[in-house]
């Protein structure tokens, strides 16, 4: 599985607090769509900006935090195609896989990507390449069980349940 | 077979074979699933899309805690719906508006030690505290349990931390959980297990020992489990001798197994606090990553005081507060917000008196709900104000305008902040009032019902 986009990098500790904060809870997508990023200091406007396209990277324990759902579905609605960071929290990460998204580890992505590069994310070969900085970074493989979830486009069609 | 912790043997009790050829991954079969209006009701729409009923209603332990009242037309809604859906897959109703799921969990006879509990809230890990494994997730996860009664999870290897030394009366809970976290850092139990091991000479109260399991999850564990021993039998014991749950529930089914890590077991790290050295601490805005002693910190003024949260709202807690403020006021234009963890904890701090001298000293009580520390309603702040809670996070924007600022302290830091109106050390407020073992006697009977209002 290879996926490209262009790198939205953010930093250390990230929580779903800043990411999606609790105002904009609701069952309405609309909704949860204009709360993306909106306390994360400095990302208010890209996070209400077209993300159609975007790889977010971070850096370690991405998305601490709150269980909220919100916070990882507002990353499909603001068509996030994937999460890269140095290491994921927990919860989160278990929230975005499940919705079918790639959530992966790279332990040795530097701080600083600059924003807009094209990144490609090769999990076949299981690196990270920044064609702009003329470097591959090495990403850690999926879990077989996760693996599996993201072919199936996630934990609901892994589990054989059809829910939309 | 090899020597186990404690997290290992819970769960691998319960397992056989990996979902899937050299995955981490066990389908384990959950004993409880924790849930509320909020993150329930994100599942709703989908789960009745699938078109199944949930495999056991009556393991499904559903609160509602968090639009409760509901502060706006919407969250009516959600609440509503969240409602129907509990009443439609008759799943008992009895926990409804009794306070937050997670104090309603601990408080509950369907709580057992050795159990395995996932619930669709990040601190759910408070459980742990009762000798269970317990986790929180998001709401697909939740509903894949709704649908099998099983989660996929890998088994998490443990980090030890042995807590030794006596307990001084102005340390709490908070003051040991933000010690872990200033020392593995905000990140740095990350797929892993917190294996608590009391060993202090009277032991940590079974309240702090759940502000403890409760705040694991800032320093990114899976779940925070306490060894069970003495203290946890004893609290097990009054608390199942009470009968709390309703008659529609069948307790038969719900088994405690008291279960040991092995001696010998193997630890990621081990980790090893005197409490007798801990400073009162505090948590500086933002994030989890500065902690530092509260007499080391600027004493800024401070706006509002929040005493409430499944993280330090309980008995314990509100009788600190109330022992401080005892003839005293809190300081001109503070607000002190207090919200109970539970409606239990409400009705036990009306009856003792507490409540009493917490209103005559100017706090505002609310009903037990999430409230101010989710950013909820009754209690959240304003651009440039400064709140000291004794919840478990001061992310921006977590409690309101993402340029307020929230600093996490224990209860006794918050009362002396309170008072003074400023970021303030509690220990001289204890010596002052002449507070000597809190722990062993929290609310003395000699304090009778409060002054007259």
């Amino acid at each position: 599985m290879i996926i490209t986009g262009n790198a939205l990098m953010m930093g250390d500790n990230v929580n779903t607090d800043v990411l999606h904060p609790s105002q904009f809870f609701s069952l309405d997508d609309s909704k949860v769509r204009t709360g993306f990023m909106q306390a994360a200091a400095g990302y208010e406007k890209v996070g209400s900006s077209d993300l159609s396209g975007r790889i977010i990277l971070a850096g370690d324990n991405f998305g601490c935090g709150s269980s909220r759902e919100t916070g990882a579905r507002v990353f499909l609605l603001a068509g996030v195609r994937a999460v890269v960071a140095r290491s994921l929290a927990r919860i989160f990460s278990r929230n975005v896989r499940n919705l079918g998204l790639l959530a992966a580890e790279c332990p040795t992505l530097p701080s600083q990507i600059h924003d807009g590069f094209g990144v490609k994310i090769d999990m076949n070969k299981l690196v990270l390449e920044i064609p702009a900085y003329g470097q591959n970074f090495p990403l850690t493989r999926l879990d077989p069980f996760w693996e599996a979830v993201f072919k199936a486009g996630g934990l609901m069609p892994f589990l054989g349940f059809k829910d939309e | 077979m090899r020597a186990q912790t404690l997290t290992e043997k819970i769960l691998l009790k319960k397992v056989n074979a990996p979902i899937l050829p050299d995955s981490e991954y066990f389908r384990i079969p959950v004993d409880l699933v924790l849930g509320h209006d909020a993150t329930i009701a994100l599942l709703i729409e989908r789960f009745k899309k699938i078109g199944k009923h949930i495999w056991d209603p009556n393991r499904c332990f559903f609160a509602a805690d968090h639009f409760v009242p509901p502060s706006t037309p919407e969250r009516a809604d959600i609440l509503n719906r969240y409602l129907s859906f509990v009443k439609q897959e008759s799943v008992p109703e009895d926990l409804l508006y009794r306070g937050i799921s997670h104090q309603l969990l601990v408080e509950d006879r369907r709580c057992q030690p050795g159990m395995v509990i996932c619930g669709a809230d990040s601190h759910t890990v408070m459980a742990g505290a009762l000798g269970c494994f317990a986790a929180g997730m998001g709401s697909t996860d939740i509903m894949a349990i709704l649908l099998t009664g099983e989660v996929i999870l890998s088994i998490p290897k443990s980090i030890r931390v042995t807590m030794t030394g006596k307990m001084p009366s102005w340390l709490f809970g908070k003051d040991i959980a933000l010690e872990i976290i200033r020392r593995i850092g905000e990140g740095g139990s990350v797929d892993h297990a917190l294996e608590y091991h009391d060993r202090t000479e009277t032991s940590i109260s079974i309240d702090s020992r759940f502000t403890i399991s409760n705040m694991s999850v800032e320093a990114g564990a899976t779940n925070g489990v306490f060894v069970p021993d003495e203290t946890l039998k004893r609290y097990i014991e009054q608390r199942d001798a009470a009968a709390k749950v309703s008659e529609s529930v069948n307790l038969d089914s719900f088994e405690s197994t008291w279960l040991q890590p092995d001696e010998d077991a193997e630890y990621a790290r081990q980790l090893d606090i005197n409490v007798e050295e801990i400073a009162p601490l505090v948590a500086l805005p933002g994030n989890l990553s500065r902690i530092v002693p509260i007499d080391e910190v600027e004493p800024r003024p401070v706006q509002q005081v929040f005493i409430g949260s499944c993280a330090g709202g309980r008995t314990e807690d509100l009788a600190i507060a109330a022992r401080l403020l005892r003839n005293r006021r809190v300081a001109a234009g503070m607000r002190l917000v207090i919200t109970p963890a539970s409606q239990t904890v409400y009705y036990e701090c009306l009856r003792n008196g507490i409540f009493q001298v917490l209103a005559e000293a100017g706090a505002l009580i609310t009903n037990s709900s999430c409230g101010a520390c989710g950013g909820i309603d009754k209690g959240l702040i304003g651009a440039g104000e400064a709140c000291v809670s004794t919840s478990n996070r001061n992310f921006r924007g977590r409690m309101g305008s993402p340029d307020g600022l929230i600093y996490l302290a224990s209860p006794a830091a918050a009362a002396a902040t309170a008072i003074v109106g400023r970021l303030t050390d509690p220990r001289p407020f204890l010596d002052e009032s002449g507070i000597e073992n809190f722990h062993s006697d929290p609310w003395p009977k000699t304090l009778g019902a409060g002054g007259a209002l």
